[in-house]
């Protein structure tokens, strides 16, 4: 005799450059739950993928369902991510390097696009020299910039004149981003269309204004590079969806997702609008070679090994991304190194006090322990005030984000608990005398006996127990010139938190984390962090460093 | 077995072969004229204008490439011409004055590959190589020829400074796991053309082009010289499938692009293959530490994940190494290498 059984499967996957990421998600019970989850180095093939996703079905599934589940699997309905095929290219042609030249770049850059050179008029190179670097790029845009709004730069017209020189006619876009009253002139050097103008990046000495030309390249990116359906990109998809949980939570969120090539940041509010940027250079492989990065990561690890040691391994990470840490000094100095990208993704507008954090992709939301994932988004984006920390661990959130609106937000409430892992609730200061209280915290679990308020002084990160699906009122009160943020009128901050595989974490280390000088006080003071947050407590007892 | 290498080339350049035309490594495929210095020729006052009403007078646009006695502004008779090749870089509304960079001699563009010229265009030259093609991850220095010579006896050794001698002028030397700025100051000072390693410290090659940059910026340096890795950064011997095969080899012309992290071997024998995804029986190679640059049999796919040292828990396999333990490597960690057809 047979039985029938009647089942729904979904599959969500997300493609990575250098991971793909797959999960099964199926009606059990008449409820939507995560039933498995696979993830592998995309070259090795979607049918890799599904054979994988099959092995770990049977293992989870009714016994009865074996038979049909390799048809079950292959009908299932796909929603799919993926990052862009490849990386648009971009030159930048300025007047200077600090001015102009860098606030241009980091624009690009934001938008997503890779800088294949940046040549200006003050970088020690001769005119030939300049000319035969850009002329031996393929590049896919040009973005040109100098000059102070108000006034007239025959050197940002030479600029220009660079890259009229060196490009084709009607071959990639030119923007002009420079000073307004030479933007006619700009305009005329190249064909008709061919060069469009945006504000200013650098419109006074003192001022950046990076949002007109970081939009514009976003949008080109995806008219000049990914001609494939853009909602499947997970550039776009991922704020989308973390939109659409903004909006149903009602929460303030940042998502971030450090990639093998680059990297996404999302900041979504609480009515559902989000501002995205795609950080072409902002992924793991973008610290390969940059001067200065190897000697930062292996102060930030503390275990990771010498700077040369490390520089080896940026380079690994460049060359062979698919790979993966299999020593500890090397999974140290991979996380140093996210916690660092991670920075450099919030560094350009300090985002204010945060509701929720989310981890997503492989470096973060893969990582061996949910202290780790904890330390690279609280080191890294080091989220003022109180916070709670998630992670993406099914990657579904991207996948999610390809759906139609009110389809996202459906698939959100049905994945209800299993959409993300909760971490658990930070509470970072700022401020304060070293050595000194920086806040004392009251815990008021409900059901638990009235605690001793923690103190916890400048410098320290504490961990205290709050398991998923736990809540606690917090009392806290911040000692004198420490700030959690917000402006107050009462000396007591109340606040709930809410539990995880973490749980509430304390961290009176500052905005920014500075380290010691000495390398052994350093070594040890990111030791005493790292064991803070990943120790095994005794329920109710706090860890501290 | 053939490759295909496209050689791109500059505005203004002037194509020197034809399709079909077979050319040597060290043959000119193209000239330009690059330009030199800017200078400055007086536009306003030459036209009896002001600065400002000069500026409608121009005939050119910036950027735009002028033959000596092109006309480069004109009012009422009276015009201002270039008095030689030149690049018109801007016109100064402040003091009337054009700011032109005059084109220089014409330097050849070589394609430092052996090959036929497959198809020309404005934009590059595709070239037909009859030879192998190895993508490394890293490398530094400009394209480069010479002859192969193996300088090392076993694919782990370190490339030692001694090993370079008058006999490796000119030459390309395949190295094995390493070699230190030191070795690769004195092979560029020795005249070596380029070097293939396995790996090398990120920190040697970027000292060594350090110490390259600033003795071109005093005029010590001459010649071109490459570097390429072909399995990974740090200690990385080459895979022994791979040195052997350089071994047959040896004496064979060759092409090295630094920059690109290539290398062409003409008239070669396809190179042991790599392929992702390694299945039970496959010789292997290993490109993370412990174990980088290890090459060894798989034995066996675990059934399940297995946790690495750092805890990362991933599909992994038994892996016997050569002269080595067996043990569990993550299979992401692995490429198989395929044999050489007929060997």
């Amino acid at each position: 005799m047979t039985v029938a059984i009647e089942t729904e499967l979904a599959l969500l996957i997300d493609v990575g450059s250098a991971w793909a990421k797959a999960s099964v998600i199926g009606r059990v019970r008449g409820r939507w739950r995560l039933v498995t989850r696979a993830a592998q180095p995309t070259a090795w093939g979607a049918g890799e993928l599904h054979r994988s996703l099959l092995e770990r079905l049977e293992a989870a599934v009714d016994p009865r369902l074996v038979p049909g589940l390799d048809d079950l699997l292959a009908s299932a309905n796909r929603i799919e991510c993926h990052t862009a095929r490849r990386p648009g290219r971009i030159v930048v042609a300025a007047v200077s390097r600090e001015l102009s030249g860098g606030a241009a770049r980091r624009a690009a850059e934001a938008a997503g696009w890779q800088v294949a050179e940046l040549v200006t008029l003050d970088d020690g190179r001769s005119l030939a020299d300049r000319l035969a670097t850009l002329q031996s790029l393929e590049t896919d845009a040009w973005v040109i910039a100098g000059g102070f709004d108000g006034t007239r730069s025959p050197r940002a017209l030479e600029a220009a004149a660079l890259v009229a020189s060196a490009r084709r006619r009607g071959s990639g876009p030119v923007i002009w981003a420079g000073s307004t009253e030479i933007a006619g002139e700009v305009a005329a050097l190249f064909e008709p269309g061919g060069c469009s103008t945006v504000d200013n990046v650098r419109p006074d000495p003192r001022h950046e204004v990076a949002a007109p030309l970081r939009e514009h390249l976003q949008g080109l990116l995806r008219t000049v590079v990914a001609r494939e359906d853009e909602t499947h990109l997970a550039a776009i998809a991922l704020p989308k969806a973390v939109g659409a949980l903004a909006r149903a939570s009602g929460l303030r969120i940042l998502a971030v997702d450090i990639g093998a090539r680059g990297a996404i940041s999302a900041l979504a509010e609480p009515d559902g609008s989000f501002d995205s940027r795609i950080h072409g250079g902002g992924g793991l492989a973008g610290l390969a070679g940059t001067p200065g990065s190897a000697a930062r990561v292996s102060r930030l690890a503390g275990d990771a090994g010498d700077e040369a040691t490390v520089a080896d391994l940026l380079q690994t990470l460049r060359s062979r991304p698919a790979s993966l840490p299999e020593t500890p000094e090397e999974l140290s100095a991979t996380h140093a190194a996210a916690r660092m990208q991670a920075a450099s993704l919030i560094e350009e507008a300090a985002q204010g006090p945060l509701d929720l954090v989310i981890g997503c992709g492989s470096t973060i939301a893969g990582a061996p322990l949910p202290a780790q994932a904890a330390r690279i988004l609280l080191d890294g984006l080091r989220p003022i005030g109180v916070t709670q920390l998630a992670i993406d661990t099914a990657s579904v959130l991207g996948p999610l984000g390809t759906l139609p609106d009110d389809e996202i937000r459906e698939g959100i409430g049905l994945l209800a608990e299993d959409l993300l892992m909760p971490l658990g609730t930070s509470v970072v200061s700022r401020g304060g005398e070293p050595g000194r209280v920086a806040m004392r915290v009251t815990v008021h679990r409900p059901g638990w006996p009235a605690a001793a308020p923690i103190e916890v002084r400048t410098g320290q990160l504490q961990v205290v127990p709050l398991a998923r699906g736990q809540e606690a009122e917090l009392t806290i009160e911040p000692g004198d010139g420490v700030t959690l943020g917000a402006g107050r009128r009462s000396p007591r901050i109340q606040a709930l938190a809410t539990g995880g595989a973490v749980g509430l974490i304390l961290d009176a280390r500052g905005i920014p984390i500075v380290l010691p000088r000495r390398g052994d006080d350093r070594r040890a003071m990111v030791a005493s962090w790292r064991d803070a947050l990943a120790r095994e407590p005794a329920p109710g007892v706090e860890r501290v460093a | 077995m053939s490759v295909v290498h496209r050689v791109r080339l500059p505005i203004g350049a002037v194509s020197m072969v034809e399709a079909g035309h077979v050319v040597e490594p060290a043959e000119v495929l193209a000239t330009r004229r690059p330009p030199g210095p800017g200078v400055s020729i007086p536009i306003a006052a030459r036209l009896h204008r002001s600065p400002a009403d000069a500026a409608a007078c121009l005939s050119v646009t910036a950027g735009s490439y002028l033959e000596a006695g092109e006309r480069l502004a004109e009012d009422r008779g009276r015009e201002v011409v270039a008095p030689s090749a030149c690049l018109f870089l801007a016109y100064d509304r402040d003091d009337g004055s054009a700011l032109v960079a005059p084109l220089l001699g014409n330097e050849p563009i070589v394609g430092h590959v052996r090959g036929e010229v497959s198809s020309i265009d404005e934009e590059g030259i595709e070239l037909r190589i009859s030879g192998a093609l190895l993508e490394g991850v890293g490398g530094t220095g400009s394209a480069v020829h010479g002859e192969l010579r193996v300088a090392v006896h076993e694919p782990g050794e370190e490339l030692r400074a001694s090993m370079i001698d008058v006999g490796a002028t000119g030459r390309i030397m395949v190295g094995g796991s390493r070699a230190s700025a030191e070795t690769l100051t004195r092979a560029r000072a020795m005249g070596v053309a380029g070097i293939v390693l396995g790996g090398v410290l990120d920190k040697e090659l970027r000292d060594f082009e350090a110490t390259q940059a600033r003795r071109r910026q005093v005029g010590g340096v001459r010649g071109d010289f490459a570097v390429v890795l072909l399995e990974g950064f740090g200690k990385v011997g080459l895979d022994p499938g791979l040195f052997a095969w350089f071994q047959a080899h040896e004496g064979r012309m060759a092409s090295l692009f630094g920059d690109l992290a290539r290398v062409y071997v003409y008239d070669a024998d396809p190179p042991p293959a790599r392929r992702a995804l390694p299945r039970p029986g496959d010789r292997v190679i290993a490109h993370r530490r412990p174990h980088a640059g290890r090459a060894g049999e798989l034995v066996r796919v675990l059934g399940a994940p297995h946790a690495a040292a750092s805890g990362i828990a991933v599909r992994s396999a038994l892996v016997r190494f050569e002269h080595g333990p067996t043990v569990i490597v993550p299979l992401a960690n692995l490429e198989a290498t395929e044999a050489i057809p007929g060997s």
